[in-house]
């Protein structure tokens, strides 16, 4: 509980983590208002309107980021020393570090999705353009989840990597550029790919890919064996 | 038992000999300085001790235990690595929070260790903005959180004014007073030279000396500073007395070795020669100190 407590802490008293979740909102928010104000309302009405709850992979990307940053600016700014000294049980960090991300993931994702749905839902309405039900809360489901899962992901990667710059890097590779890789590799194996598995679960009407549970599931595989992985890593690894 | 004991201890990098084969113990109730130059092996020591480094060989111990076995380590030992490791963007009362949140400790001791420190006027200001000298108080304050038995400080010294050195002389001499083992490292013995009861002198990772700061420079040891008008006439009468003397580049002073004050004083009159200064050399120690670790670049 104290570990938690102070991993809660850390994230709150920077405002980088303020910055990462107002940016992603704004963002997200304008992307919603823009597509839906401005676009056709027959394509709109034709049921695009997954790709819209959609929104771009860059919310993912700064929740990632954040989650990134919670582990690794322990060693950047060699905080991981006091941090170390007084919880020498060092896997209880990384664990607690996770649940945190687990937390502000869930917070990250109720936001995007009140303000992006709020927003986008009701421009929809006033343009007179019914959407399925049924497909917008699969699609806000799949999001929300992928951006806990992209934190989650953040969090582990950088407890292995420890590298801020390295880490930040290898996530926008895995969630933004992946999907073209695999494309090359062929799909039975890229549709398993972070980024692939994050569009499958996003529920993504324009690519042909697993199934959105299995694509979460794939997602939540990764941050469960990188997060074992950090742990183990972070207990057996020395910190000079 | 002894407070830290370090037993043949051995850390290798690499190529690098961090530590070899070094021993030592600190006790309680006093402060102990823990010298050595740049790359001497002293932070790797203390890293060893405080866990996060594993030994190579030996053994590294806080109250006769590996420090991951500790029950309590928050208030066995409070250790300052390095005044930099702080996230820049968090005010010293936050950064202070987090670490007293792991520990157990309420939020009320980090405003007391911050007014220990005389930090209380920045506390909510951002760690970005704070000088040296007061990155090095918000260390030595997260060190003291947990009202901890033992000390340990990587260079505290580093980067404090004279005011700011003589007030940490003051807390350190009074936190060994009341009973705590106190281990301060530096690079340079004039730093600590007034704080630090006991001394353990490290060279190449490897053990130079240890024991009270006097024994450093033994008695007949110490050159005597002479300056007087008539210095080349009392230069004759002491080398012919057995004294060893070494002129520098002024006139009227010389360094005399294997005399005592008293000896010289009384040469000096008993020929009627005027002595303008009659002192031990003040620098003493520390050439004492370079001549115990080696003036060649330590750079490993
Ligand atoms: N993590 C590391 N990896 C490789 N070599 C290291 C590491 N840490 C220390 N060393 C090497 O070990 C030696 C001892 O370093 P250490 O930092 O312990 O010296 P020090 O006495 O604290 O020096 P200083 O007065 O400069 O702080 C040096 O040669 C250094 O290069
Ligand atoms: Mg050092």
């Amino acid at each position: 509980m104290r570990v938690l407590k102070s991993e809660w802490l850390k994230l709150v008293s920077v405002r980088t983590t303020w910055y990462l979740i107002g940016a992603m909102v704004l963002l997200e928010g304008l992307t919603a208002g823009l597509t839906t104000g401005l676009g056709d309302v027959d394509d709109l009405r034709k049921g695009n309107v997954s790709t819209f709850v959609i929104g771009t992979h860059l919310a993912t990307v700064f929740m990632f980021t954040l989650g990134a940053l919670l582990s690794t600016n322990e060693y950047r700014h060699g905080t991981a020393n006091s941090t170390f000294v007084v919880t020498p049980k060092r896997e209880r960090v990384i664990l607690a570090k996770l649940v945190v991300g687990l937390a502000i993931g869930i917070a990250g994702a109720l936001l995007y999705i009140a303000v992006h749905a709020g927003l986008g839902l009701s421009i929809l309405a006033s343009r007179g353009v019914d959407v399925d039900s049924d497909l917008v809360v699969n699609g806000y489901v799949g999001v929300g989840v992928g951006l806990v899962l992209g934190c989650l992901f953040g969090v582990a990667l950088g407890a292995l990597l420890r590298n801020q710059v390295l880490t930040i890097i290898v996530g926008l590779v895995l969630f933004l550029l992946a999907g073209t890789v695999a494309l090359f590799i062929g799909n039975d194996v890229g549709q398993y790919f972070p980024g692939e598995a994050l569009l499958a679960l996003q529920n993504d009407p324009r690519v042909d890919l697993l199934s959105q549970t299995y694509g979460g599931l794939v997602l939540a595989g990764y941050c469960v064996a990188l997060g074992i992985a950090g742990a183990v890593l972070t207990r057996e690894r020395e910190i000079a | 038992m002894a407070d830290i004991t370090v037993e043949r201890l051995t850390k290798r990098y690499g190529e690098t000999l961090a530590v070899d084969d070094l021993s030592f113990t600190v006790d309680a109730g006093r402060v102990t300085g823990f010298l050595g130059p740049n790359g001497a092996g002293k932070s790797t020591t203390l890293r060893a001790l405080l866990g996060l480094v594993r030994p190579t060989h030996g053994r590294a111990l806080v109250m006769g235990k590996p420090f991951h076995e500790l029950k309590d380590p928050v208030r066995a030992v409070g250790a300052a690595l390095d005044a930099h490791d702080v996230h820049p963007g968090r005010s010293g009362r936050g950064h202070l929070r987090t670490i007293a949140a792991a520990a157990g400790l309420p939020n009320s001791r980090v405003d007391e260790v911050l007014d220990m420190v005389e930090l209380t006027p920045a506390r909510d200001r951002r760690v970005k903005g704070y000088s040296m000298g007061m990155r090095q108080r918000l260390a030595l304050a997260a060190a003291l959180l947990g009202d901890p038995r033992i000390l340990m400080l990587d260079e505290p010294a580093n980067g404090l004014d004279p005011q700011g050195m003589r007030w940490l002389r003051d807390i350190l001499v009074s936190l060994a007073g009341e009973g705590r083992a106190v281990l301060i490292s530096s690079h340079v013995l004039s730093e600590v030279e007034q704080t630090v009861d006991s001394v353990v002198v490290i060279g190449a990772g490897r053990l130079v000396m240890q024991g009270m700061l006097g024994e450093l420079v033994k008695g007949d040891r110490r050159p005597a500073l002479v300056r007087s008008p008539r210095a080349d006439d009392l230069r004759d009468l002491l080398e012919a007395a057995g004294a060893s003397v070494a002129r520098d580049g002024r006139a009227d002073s010389m360094h005399v070795h294997n005399a005592s004050l008293e000896e010289i004083g009384t040469l000096a009159a008993e020929h009627g020669i005027p002595i303008f200064e009659l002192t031990h050399e003040v620098t003493t120690l520390e050439d004492r100190f370079l001549e115990l670790t080696g003036e060649g670049g330590n750079v490993r």
